[in-house]
């Protein structure tokens, strides 16, 4: 029933997508490359040609760091049909990153700093060498990208303009209250609900993030920009638990549709 | 075309068992946004409940998890219940699983005592009426969406069913090809294929067809987790998170076998040593901790080929029922036809 894998070498640019079979119903998919950032954007640009294609018989998408897995329906396809599909695509599409997709939107989430709420600030300022409000002058200026929504949606960011990594935790906690901000590597997540996490907190938001009451339940997708805003703690209780929204929706109040 | 809803029916129920939920057959396109699919851990026996009363195999239905469950409903309503063996009657009268049963207005209707499996699944022919979260009535607890049921808690259902009498409520109603599962063999077998590390661990092959493992008491949908003899793969640098199989076989530290279920953590670095074979899933949703169970291998092919067989039954079922429900005039859903899964091209 399974076609073998097409050789590589018949395709007119090969571009280098490793298909592994991870089980009778899902293909791993990884960009063959020495680069761990090309990987990573390669992961990215995958998702969104097979978002963007909808091959015959996918059925899910999960993002990792460095790859994608497709779950599909095997009585649809065959490991190596759906592979040559997503092969023709790349092949037609390019796997060279296409800019900002469409429709990003900008978000300012508002975070407040606190003992309580930034337990790791102290520790990641000592690893990368600066003071602690050099730590956070460098989150607040970077504009950051969300790369993949994680566990129950939680918005993971990249391009913290931090001069080194931040290590995760040694022991990770076993449960980080919603809103927490966190960071390893040059990444950021926010916590959606409560639950263990191995990042390091260095603020929390007072916004509500994920509410599955909304629809749909974030207002922010793969591809949208966030920037943070240190604010007081005195306006912790006026901000308290409002859905986060993208900027210029704010103020006014309506949530759009635009997902 | 929209069902024409003849009427509304409350049900009451009475005792909730263990635990039991509102379900489904999960969230559809849902897991590249962070939110595991979920649904029914057994799909077979839930897809199969619906299909008895005429239903979308998709139709929001309930699973009762253990112990007493009983209810009882304002109107007639037409019901099946599949899943594990269990003791179901209508008004003190046995009945048949895996069978449409009607039931008369205010008869009470129990589920109980509940043995080999874990999951019974309690369809109604109609549309329950239920909170939903990203288009499913399938809970996602960690994200606020329990979905469970209380006892006096009273539910509504939108039902065409009305005036189909049954003669005799101990006997089944129709002569149906219904696949029923058999959950009696002592030691379970399930079927895997080749998982990623699978040619890394050598040893794992043998190990996994020749040892009995034993399904621990933190087992839940998140993941089955077995006690039982492991091989940690060689030479293994560490591995990059990736997205992660329903059936993976998990190795983490430790000597521990994880299966991940429907609502894994949709992403981790741990070694696959074996992804279960997808036609073996609704089984491996059944069990229940102390569950013995042994594994066997099969290629890629053969695994697929069981899977089409069992929707082959399925698909079956599900053309008799339709023939014969409009041939007796009883409701059937608009569009229960529909293969699961595959996206209308």
């Amino acid at each position: 029933m399974t076609t073998p894998l097409p050789p590589a070498g018949s395709l007119r640019r090969p571009p280098g997508v490793e298909a592994e079979p991870f089980g009778d119903s899902a293909l791993m998919l990884r960009i063959a490359d020495e680069d761990a950032e090309a990987r990573r954007a390669g992961a990215r640009r995958l998702r969104d040609i097979l978002l963007d294609v909808r091959p015959y018989g996918v059925l899910n998408l999960v993002s990792g760091a460095e790859s994608l897995l497709v779950e599909f329906d095997c009585l649809a396809v065959s490991h190596g049909q759906l592979a040559q599909t997503i092969r023709l695509a790349v092949a037609g599409m390019g796997l060279q990153d296409a800019g900002p997709v469409a429709g990003a939107k900008d978000l300012v989430v508002p975070m407040v700093v606190s003992g309580e709420f930034s337990p790791d600030l102290p520790g990641v300022a000592q690893e990368l060498g600066l003071s602690q409000e050099a730590t956070l002058s460098a989150l607040t200026s970077s504009v950051l990208t969300i790369n993949l929504l994680a566990a129950a949606m939680a918005p993971m960011m990249a391009g913290v303009n931090f001069p080194g990594q931040v290590s995760r935790c040694a022991e990770p906690r076993t449960d980080v209250p919603p809103g927490s901000v966190m960071v390893a590597g040059t990444s950021a997540i926010i916590q959606p609900f409560p639950g263990p996490s191995g990042w390091k907190v260095i603020g929390r938001t007072p916004l509500t993030i994920c509410d599955i009451h909304e629809d749909p339940a974030t207002s922010y997708r793969p591809g949208d920009r966030v920037r943070f805003e240190i604010i007081p703690e005195s306006r912790w209780a006026e901000l308290e638990g409002r859905f986060l929204r993208p900027a210029h929706q704010q103020e006014g109040g309506r949530h759009g549709t635009d997902a | 075309m929209e069902p024409t809803h003849e009427y509304q029916a409350a049900i009451t129920i009475h005792e909730a068992g263990w635990l039991s939920t509102f379900q489904d057959l999960g969230r559809e396109d849902s897991e590249y946004l962070g939110v595991p699919c979920g649904g029914a851990a057994d799909q077979l026996s839930a897809a199969t409940a619906n299909i008895l009363v005429g239903n979308r195999r998709t139709d929001a239905l309930v699973e009762i998890m253990g112990g007493r469950f009983t209810f009882t409903a304002s109107r007639d309503v037409f019901i099946s219940v599949t899943g594990t063996p269990a003791d179901v009657a209508v008004g003190g009268v046995p009945v048949p699983m895996w069978q449409p049963v009607c039931v008369p207005a205010q008869t009470r209707v129990a589920i109980s005592n509940a043995r080999d499996g874990m999951r019974n699944y309690l369809a109604f022919s109609g549309e329950l009426e239920t909170p939903r979260f990203m288009g499913s009535a399938a809970p996602e607890s960690r994200m606020g969406f329990p979905q469970q049921l209380a006892a006096g808690q009273k539910v509504a259902l939108d039902s065409r069913y009305r005036g189909f009498s049954q003669p005799y409520l101990g006997q089944p109603l129709f002569r149906l090809p219904v696949p029923v599962p058999d959950f009696s063999a002592g030691v379970w077998t399930i079927d895997v294929v080749d998982g990623p590390e699978t040619a890394g661990t050598p040893g794992i092959r043998e190990l996994l067809s020749s040892s009995v493992y034993t399904v621990g008491g933190r087992s839940n949908h998140v993941g089955l987790r077995l006690d039982g003899p492991v091989i940690h793969p060689e030479g293994l640098g560490e591995i990059v998170s990736h997205g992660v199989p329903i059936g993976a076989f998990e190795i983490p530290h430790g000597d521990e076998l994880i299966i991940l279920g429907r609502s894994r953590t949709l992403t981790a670095g741990y070694p696959i040593v074996a992804v279960a074979a997808k036609a073996s899933l609704p089984l491996l949703g059944q069990a229940s901790p102390g569950r013995k169970m042994t594994f066997r291998w099969l290629s890629q092919e053969a695994a697929v080929e069981r899977w089409r067989e069992q929707q082959r039954l399925l698909a079956t079922l599900e053309d008799r029922v339709r023939a014969l429900f409009t041939a007796v005039g009883l409701p059937l859903a608009a569009s229960n036809a529909a293969p699961s899964g595959v996206r209308a091209a």
